[in-house]
């Protein structure tokens, strides 16, 4: 909001000399640190002060990129890490949305579950790896497993939290206009959530994507994980990386795609209110 | 009279007995006491019901089995020393380089347009996808476990302190300015302690993430370590030893969140309220 604020103020009020929109400025020089750095990178490298061994070189990673997509050598391990990341976060948000209203809506409930969550909350859910594999084995379904532990814990708290942010006045008009349970949960709680419940959409889904990596790095048959770990196994530095901007890749698009969908629910939200 | 005293600590009350049913119903599991209700009923099917140990470990044993690798045999305690050591020798590292560095890139603007789009990029990469270069850079000794620590923490306290800096009221720096402050003089008495709230929400997310640097970070460790010693337990089916291991990290990040929560209501008070509404 600033950014295009700042924009209409320098057109307004004509600068002596001819200056860069802030804006401008700010991709400039953001797009300018990133190639220097990737520059130096490849310099250092292909000026043999250090072994493309232990960091690999731009040029490198790239080639194994045009490489694994040119022979679609990748989309196996990419189809089965979406796969783990998919199935345990939605399964997540299915429990997740509904537990959180639900002991939002009830402080009994509240009173009941609270213990364990806190308590899962406290620990990285990675830690019950060696557990869900003993259970579940090192195919996908441990996987499915520790990103749902990953995810939901962040999405019910933050659920919870939303819940708990209404405007009680809000809901006491609506009670006076008689509206029922079930309009007061979709008219008033659920769209006063979405803040907060995004909030918890996109820490949830770093802990999901997190369990994808370290559960197939743990152990795995396949996927990108694995990918990286048998990569390292080998030296083979390149694929390394590129397994990393993979995951790298990955969680952009998920933030990008969650920020995109808050938008389109948050749409109605006065401007002051949100922030 | 009870029925006030009751509500005063519903919280509890409920509390401990959602937990106590888990605690009877997970032993009952363990100890096939739920097979053995339901065999009349259900015949063979009721065996579903019975966990084998390998599976399971029931809570008495569990509490045992953590009784006995602390008090008796004090096998433990070098694994819990060990990573106690990593964690807070990588939270040293992290804080020491995180918060300077965010400060500084967040009070200049031009840096702060340098650094957020890697801000962006590390924040969007799951660091433990490093682990592999990690491990081919430093081995799988302590330096590696304390580097994956260090690199898991200082996302958190790099952000923050970079945005504590870029959410201080322009008013108050041109103030001081106006004043002639020096800058070391701005830094120390507006800078800081305005970033001090977000400093302290950076370091709560910075512990949480430190504690799956240990778990990730022990994973190709095979020598010492809370995360080593529930990793060998795990692939040598001693089911009962992983969760004493689980256990102690429960305790430790439960303990750890309410250190951080009881600094950040001391904070809290010390803050002027009236820096929130303006």
């Amino acid at each position: 909001m600033s950014a295009p604020m700042s924009m209409g103020l320098s057109k307004a009020r004509p600068m002596p000399s001819v200056r860069l929109s802030e804006r401008a400025q700010r991709q400039l020089v953001g797009a300018g640190t990133v190639v220097a750095l990737l520059l130096l990178w490849e310099g250092v490298v292909a000026s043999g002060l250090v072994d493309p061994l232990y960091i690999s070189s731009p040029s490198r990673i790239l080639r194994v990129a045009i490489d694994q997509f040119g022979s679609g050598a990748i989309w196996p391990d990419i189809r089965v890490s979406s796969i783990e990341f998919l199935v345990g976060y939605v399964a997540a948000i299915l429990v997740g949305i509904p537990l959180g209203l639900m002991i939002g809506w009830s402080r009994r409930l509240n009173y009941l579950l609270g213990p364990f969550i806190d308590i899962l909350n406290a620990v990285p859910r990675v830690t019950f790896l060696p557990l869900l594999i003993l259970w579940f084995g090192i195919g996908m379904n441990s996987k499915f497993a520790v990103v749902f532990m990953g995810a939901v814990i962040p999405i019910v708290i933050a659920t919870h939290a939303g819940v708990r942010a209404n405007e009680a006045r809000f809901i006491r008009v609506a009670r006076s206009f008689s509206a029922s349970e079930w309009k007061i949960m979709t008219a008033i709680i659920l769209p006063g959530t979405v803040p907060f419940l995004f909030a918890g959409l996109k820490y949830g889904a770093g802990r999901a994507l997190l369990g994808v990596v370290v559960g197939e790095i743990y152990a795995s048959t396949a996927g990108v994980g694995h990918m990286i770990v048998e990569a390292g196994n080998l030296f083979d530095t390149d694929t390394v990386f590129f397994g990393v901007l993979l995951f790298m890749a990955a969680g952009v698009a998920v933030t990008t795609i969650l920020n995109r969908i808050e938008r389109h629910f948050d749409a109605w939200r006065p401007r002051g209110l949100a922030q | 009279m009870l029925r006030e005293s009751y509500l005063a600590c519903e919280r509890g009350i409920l509390g401990a007995l959602a937990m106590a049913v888990f605690l009877v119903a997970w032993e009952g599991l363990a100890r096939g006491w739920w097979a053995d209700l339901l065999q009349p009923a259900l015949g063979t099917a009721a065996n579903v019901l019975r966990i084998r140990p390998i599976f399971l470990a029931s809570p008495s044993a569990i509490a045992e089995m953590a009784f006995q690798m602390y008090f008796v045999t004090g096998e433990i305690w070098p694994h819990l020393g060990l990573s106690a050591f990593e964690f807070v020798v990588g939270f040293l590292i992290a804080a020491s380089i995180g918060i300077p560095l965010g400060l500084v890139a967040g009070r200049y603007r031009l840096l702060s347009y340098a650094v957020e789009p890697l801000l962006a990029a590390l924040n969007a990469t799951p660091q433990v996808a490093l682990l592999p270069l990690v491990v081919l850079w430093m081995g799988t000794g302590l330096p590696a476990r304390i580097f994956i620590i260090v690199l898991l923490m200082i996302v958190p306290i790099l952000i923050n302190s970079h945005a504590a800096v870029r959410t201080i009221d322009p008013k108050w720096l041109r103030l001081a300015r106006s004043f002639s402050a020096s800058e070391w003089r701005l830094f120390r008495t507006i800078v800081l302690p305005a970033a001090v709230p977000f400093l302290l929400a950076g370091v709560r997310l910075a512990i949480g993430r430190g504690m799956i640097g240990i778990v990730v970070g022990e994973i190709y460790g095979s020598a010492v370590g809370v995360g080593v010693m529930i990793n060998q337990a795990g692939s040598t089916f001693q089911t009962t030893r992983v969760f004493v291991g689980i256990l102690t990290i429960v305790v430790a990040g439960l303990v750890l969140s309410e250190v951080v929560r009881r600094i950040e209501r001391r904070v809290e008070v010390w803050r002027p309220s009236t820096s929130a509404d303006s």
